[in-house]
C-alpha cells in the first residue's frame, strides 16, 4: 500500500481517542474508534465520522452546468439541492452556477474530473480542502437545535434540499442523506475549522450518550 | 434573533450576515470630474433613511442588496443585484 502523504484535517483532534488508523485516497484516516457493535450502537443513538478523504471536485462559472451536462453527469435542477449519480457519488448544486462532486471510496468521478485539464471559458475549478462529517443517530435534532442557527426540523432538508448555514459559528454545507439504509446527515466545512468542529460537535454527542465512529462503519476502506 | 431575508437561501438569523456598505452608483471614471470622482470615492451619506445596501450572506457566499430603512432597521425587500425584477 502506498504510504499516506495527507492527512485528515481533523486528524489531531481525533488522536485523543487513540483511533485505529489507515490511508484512505493517501489520506491518513481513522478507520475506527471502537468494536463494531459499539460503534453501531453509536450511530443509532448519536455519532460522527470523519470521511475528508472522499475524493471531491468542485467547479463553478457560466459554463459549468453545461460542460458538466457534456461530461454525462445528472445535475440537480434547482439550486441548493443534490442528486447522486447511477455510481453513488453526490452532485450538489451550490448556487446557480457552482457545483460540488463527491464520490463514494470506489469510484473515481471526481478524481476524473479533477484531472481534467479544462479549457473552455466560463468553467472554472475550485479547490476543495473540506473537512466532511456524517452525523446520524435518533438525537441528531437535539445536536442540531444546540449549534444550528436554522430550524432543520420543518423538512428543509427533505426532498433533496440542501442547506449552507453557520453550524457552530462555522459556515457549513449540510444535507440529508440515506446511506447503507440510514438516515444520515452530511456536514461540509473549510478544513482549517475541521478540529474546531468536530470537537464542538462530539462534546455535544458525548454529553447525549454517543461518540466517534470511523470511517469503516460506512465505508469498506 | 434579527432575521434577514437572503434572496436565494430564504430567511436566515442575522448573524450568518455581513454589511457591505450603501449601494451607490458609480460615476464614469473616464469623463467624471475630479471633484464627482472623489466624492464617490470620500464621502457616505450617513442621514438615516431608506437606503439600498449591499449584504452578505456567509455560509454560501452571496451578495445581494438589502432595501432598508435606517431609521427603523426594517428591511423591505432584498434581492439579488441586477435581478431586481425577478424578485
Amino acid at each position: 500500500m502506498q504510504d499516506a502523504v495527507l492527512m485528515s484535517p481533523v486528524a489531531f483532534a481525533h488522536a485523543l481517542k487513540k483511533p485505529v488508523s489507515g490511508d484512505v485516497n493517501g489520506m491518513q484516516t481513522a478507520l475506527s474508534f471502537a468494536d463494531a457493535d459499539v460503534e453501531a450502537t453509536r450511530s443509532k443513538t448519536l455519532s460522527i465520522c470523519d470521511v475528508s478523504n472522499l475524493n471531491r471536485f468542485g467547479v463553478k462559472g457560466p459554463q459549468a452546468a453545461d460542460w458538466l451536462k457534456a461530461a454525462g453527469i445528472k445535475l440537480p435542477e434547482t439550486t441548493n439541492s443534490w442528486t447522486s449519480q447511477e455510481n453513488g457519488s453526490l452532485v450538489m448544486r451550490l448556487g446557480n452556477t457552482e457545483f460540488l462532486l463527491e464520490d463514494k471510496p470506489e469510484n473515481q468521478l471526481a478524481k476524473t474530473l479533477s484531472d481534467t485539464a479544462v479549457e473552455q471559458s466560463g468553467v472554472h475549478k475550485v479547490l476543495r480542502n473540506d473537512a466532511a462529517f456524517i452525523v446520524s443517530g435518533e438525537l441528531t435534532p437535539a445536536l442540531f437545535s444546540e449549534v444550528c442557527a436554522i430550524d432543520l426540523d420543518n423538512g428543509s432538508l427533505e426532498d433533496n434540499r440542501l442547506v449552507m448555514t453557520v453550524i457552530a459559528g462555522v459556515s457549513a454545507t449540510l444535507l440529508k442523506q440515506t446511506l447503507n439504509g440510514q438516515s444520515v446527515y452530511r456536514i461540509w466545512c473549510d478544513g482549517t475549522f475541521g478540529p474546531y468542529l468536530w470537537k464542538a460537535l462530539l462534546g455535544i454527542i458525548e454529553e447525549q450518550g454517543g461518540g466517534p465512529v470511523g470511517f469503516n462503519f460506512y465505508y469498506n476502506a | 434573533m434579527k432575521l434577514l431575508q437572503c434572496p436565494i437561501n430564504g430567511i436566515r438569523p442575522l448573524s450568518e450576515f455581513t454589511y457591505g456598505g450603501e449601494y451607490r452608483d458609480m460615476p464614469d471614471p473616464d469623463t467624471c470630474t475630479d471633484k464627482e470622482w472623489a466624492a464617490y470615492v470620500h464621502y457616505r451619506n450617513g442621514a438615516p433613511g431608506l437606503k439600498k445596501e449591499w449584504w452578505y450572506h456567509g455560509p454560501s457566499g452571496t451578495w445581494f442588496i438589502a432595501e432598508r430603512d435606517t431609521m427603523t432597521d426594517k428591511v423591505s425587500r432584498t434581492y439579488i443585484a441586477g435581478q431586481e425584477e425577478k424578485q
